[in-house]
């Protein structure tokens, strides 16, 4: 809601004035009441296109607000010292992160907001929108105090300003990251009619920083360091235990998102990012890596991030969030009410897989029945989201549409019945089932479970 | 995360028809095959898939797709989770151009970290007890923190309160074996009780927890002695015992007891990730998706007649902010005119007036103003202008008479 907090009063009234204005004739009209220079800013505007379009005789097939001109277009807009640091415009402000009190652990410090994938483009989540999980509030740390410290089975223990830390080569890669909770409210059935809150624990972003694996070749790490402890600053001091192939892999430490600095809420200045992996792995306000021959037990992936199968065992350790699949358009957000028997229409999602790349995203219309190819559309990157994109002749009839990716690991998404089987219904964690919307017959779109 | 939709849970499934497949449940349980499975040629577990599916995905090896690379540049060994490596070839790693150059320079940055420096900041517990000071701290000892620290959230004995979470579901040996439960059907609304005493494998993590996170609000803040009552303090609701001893309300925990416990579930979880192959026996599960499940790729015909469709029995509403897919302009809030005592206030008086820890009535205590204005306005006014109790006169501001009275005005305002 800081979107709305930032639209000042002054610029509202501005706005709401201007939206109230309707026609150049209604502004003319208006005018008298107006002070004298408010009129002769006005007339410097618009000098001569005024007395043009009032010879349009309109007809009630005329869209007017094609032939009315608009207020916003007959006088000045703001200049370029206003939102020096840009913001939305006031008409997207419905388009925010959203809370619900049953996803937090008693206050909203160790809770999550997630992220409103209906109203994204592409495969980039933009900054205000990335989903926003901790366990302890968001801290606002000074960069100059900061530091970071690499020890444990090293050669040579480190300490890194953050200027210091900038100096290593960098990288930059889109990656999406997860909760894998991500779904996990609906191990026993839907009950989120929302995508935002069905799907929208993840984000995906552009982060730029440097390989573990880069700074490790200065510090020497011991042949016996199977395990690396990554802890952040903040309240919660969380920490996360990632096995040391990981990290010689491509486990970084970021500070930048989408070509600027780390939000706040994403770890400011930096956190680690475990490509594909678990989100809460990819430690936020980072300060300490630790290596060590044991895995450490923190207390997160003790307490909450293991995977409880039928067979009262639980998973630890549970690495990648495996391949997954939505369709975005249409979704309860975003339903098909306004369209016509034989309109086409795009039903387009989003794809991702941990564990790779995505190869193949297929949809079904009656609940996984049958299944079509659907076409990848736009960038397709590892460990990234994927755009997929069918075009589709609308009936009018009910459906129930699905769709199922497969990534280059050699992974499919499961249907419901076959997770169950694997796992059971109390997994919370890595629910990764194909997923369906029902349409109805006037278009509306609801959140379903196919058993069969 | 899963305590807090537990309860609507338990709510949905009397009303919705689930079915489980209870006979396909066995699909990975089978260590003895899991161990003959290797990764490259893993034989397909075909538990719970129909004919139909296994025809549809064709060979039993299928899953596990081979033309591409899954061993790592550094060793040689497979993914440690299941995934696919991305090596730079021709100066390219998937579709990213690489300086292969920068990767290779070594940059020796910053600076040595000093033994004091990793003191200070080497804060974790683990099992074998590297990280657990020496100190001891008692059951009873223990109760009086839980009550005076910890009780406002996580409720009485440990039972939690709202959403904040339990520390206890009872006897340990006894929930532990309700790790068991699926809660499939109306007949099964007795869920898995995953607290500490059930479900953690290492009580090592709760001394780190509890030192390093809480109370919640002041992590760092407790003794070490506190942390030690408040464990044996959390080891007695659950009712455990240590090296045969049941931890009683006399009990006195210390470093060597703790490294003793021994909890319900240390042999919960797979894969076992201790000891020098910890981490290959990581690799060797998740390159088995059998383990946790996969789907097939079937085209037509899938299933037989109808879909089965699952329907929201108990949907969840309470969206902050609502959902609201409309484009309009946000309603404006007037902004509230600062009082013109405010600023004067918070330059001056705020110091002793913004709690009641200086003895000063507290602005925003109802109940404070409302004994000082016993006294009547004229009555606060002059004390403010000449001083009472603790407080000099104008509270040793400079300001006048009027400005005074402003500050008064509003301190009253802002306390009603």
């Amino acid at each position: 809601m800081n979107k709305i907090n930032n639209v000042s009063k002054k610029e509202l009234e501005v706005i709401s004035e201007v939206t109230e204005q309707t026609s150049r004739r209604d502004f003319f009209k208006k005018t008298a009441a107006y002070s004298v220079s408010a009129l002769a800013a006005a007339s410097v505007v618009t000098p001569v296109s005024v007395s043009a379009s009032s010879d349009i005789k309109i007809n009630p097939e005329d869209d007017l607000n094609i032939v009315h001109e608009k207020p916003w277009s007959l006088k000045f807009g703001d200049d370029v010292t206003v939102n020096l640091y840009g913001q939305p415009s006031p008409y997207e402000h419905n388009v925010t992160r959203r809370t619900t009190q049953i996803l937090s652990s008693g206050n909203m410090r160790a809770s999550i907001a997630v992220t409103p994938i209906q109203d994204l483009n592409g495969i980039i989540t933009p900054n205000g929108l990335f989903f926003n999980r901790h366990h302890g509030g968001t801290p606002t740390i000074n960069p100059n105090e900061h530091r970071l410290m690499i020890h444990g089975l090293v050669e040579k223990p480190i300490v890194l300003t953050m200027d210091q830390l900038k100096r290593y080569p960098n990288v930059s890669r889109v990656h999406f990251l997860e909760c894998p909770a991500n779904g996990g409210p609906e191990w026993r059935g839907p009950q989120f009619n929302s995508i935002q809150f069905a799907k929208g624990f993840m984000s995906c972003a552009e982060w730029t920083g440097v390989y573990i694996k880069d700074i490790l070749k200065d510090l020497g790490l011991k042949p016996e360091a199977l395990w690396m402890l990554a802890e952040g600053i903040d309240n919660s001091h969380m920490g996360r235990t990632i096995p040391v192939d990981k990290v010689l892999d491509d486990a970084m430490i970021v500070w930048g998102q989408n070509g600027e600095a780390l939000r706040p809420e994403q770890g400011y200045p930096i956190r680690i990012v475990v490509p594909g992996w678990e989100a809460n792995l990819c430690v936020k306000w980072l300060c300490r890596l630790e290596f060590a021959s044991e895995p450490f037990y923190a207390k997160e992936e003790t307490s909450k991030y293991t995977a409880l199968k039928h067979t009262g065992k639980a998973i630890q350790h549970f690495y990648a969030n495996e391949v997954n699949s939505v369709v975005t358009s249409p979704c309860p957000e975003k339903p098909w009410t306004d369209l016509k028997k034989g309109d086409m229409v795009e039903i387009e999602g989003l794809a991702w897989s941990g564990m790779g790349t995505i190869t193949t995203v297929d949809v079904s219309f009656d609940g996984g029945k049958n299944w079509v190819e659907a076409s990848l559309k736009g960038l397709v990157l590892e460990k990234s989201w994927t755009r997929f994109s069918l075009m589709h002749e609308y009936t009018g009839k009910p459906m129930l549409l699905s769709s199922r990716a497969s990534d280059d690991a050699g992974h499919i998404q499961p249907s419901v019945k076959n997770e169950r089987a694997a796992v059971g219904i109390e997994g919370v964690y890595h629910r990764n089932a194909v997923h369906t919307w029902e349409v109805d017959a006037k278009g509306e779109v609801t959140n379903v479970q196919i058993l069969s | 995360m899963y305590k807090s939709y537990h309860k609507k849970i338990v709510a949905s499934t009397l009303f919705a028809s689930v079915v489980f497949l209870g006979t396909a449940c066995n699909a990975s349980n089978d260590t003895k095959a899991a161990e003959k499975v290797v990764a490259k040629a893993a034989a397909m577990n075909t538990e719970g898939f129909t004919e139909r599916e296994i025809n549809a995905v064709g060979p039993a090896n299928a899953l596990i797709s081979n033309s591409v690379k899954k061993t790592y540049d550094h060793n040689g060994k497979l993914s440690v989770d299941g995934g696919v490596i991305y090596p730079i070839v021709n100066g390219k790693t998937g579709a990213y151009h690489v300086n292969e150059t920068a990767h290779k320079t070594a940059f020796n940055k910053g600076k040595t970290a000093t033994a004091n420096e990793q003191k200070a900041w080497d804060i974790d517990v683990m099992p074998d007890g590297t990280g657990l000071p020496e100190g001891s701290g008692s059951v009873e000892f223990g109760d009086e923190v839980y009550e005076e620290k910890c009780l406002s959230c996580h409720g009485d004995f440990g039972a939690g309160s709202g959403l904040y979470p339990r520390l206890t579901a009872g006897n340990a040996e006894e929930m532990h074996k309700t790790l068991m439960n699926q809660r499939i059907d109306a007949e099964h609304e007795d869920g898995p009780q995953r607290v500490f005493g059930s479900n953690w494998p290492y009580a090592s993590t709760l001394w780190w927890y509890i030192k390093t996170g809480m109370p919640h609000q002041a992590p760092m803040s407790l003794t070490t002695e506190e942390v030690y009552a408040l464990s044996a303090y959390i080891l007695h609701i659950n009712e455990m015992s240590i090296d045969g001893v049941e931890v009683d309300e006399d009990y006195v925990l210390d470093r060597e007891k703790f490294l003793k416990i021994v909890m319900p579930n240390v042999d919960g979880f797979e894969p076992k990730i201790n000891g020098p192959k910890g981490q290959d026996n990581a690799r060797e599960y998740f390159n088995n998706p059998l383990n946790y499940g996969n789907g097939v790729r079937c085209m037509k015909d899938c299933f037989d007649g109808e879909p089965e469709v699952q329907r929201i029995a108990f949907a969840l509403t309470d969206f902050n902010p609502p959902l609201n897919p409309a484009k309009t302009l946000p309603e404006v809030k007037e902004d509230k005119a600062a009082h013109p005592g405010q600023g004067a206030y918070e330059a001056s008086c705020a110091v002793c007036h913004a709690t009641d820890a200086m003895g000063a009535p507290a602005v925003g205590d109802k109940d404070a103003w409302a004994a000082t204005m016993k006294k009547g306005l004229d009555g606060v006014l002059a004390n403010t202008i000449n001083g009472v109790n603790g407080m000099p006169p104008r509270g040793g501001s400079a300001l006048s008479d009027d400005e005074l009275k402003q500050v008064v005005d509003y301190m009253i305002g802002a306390s009603k």
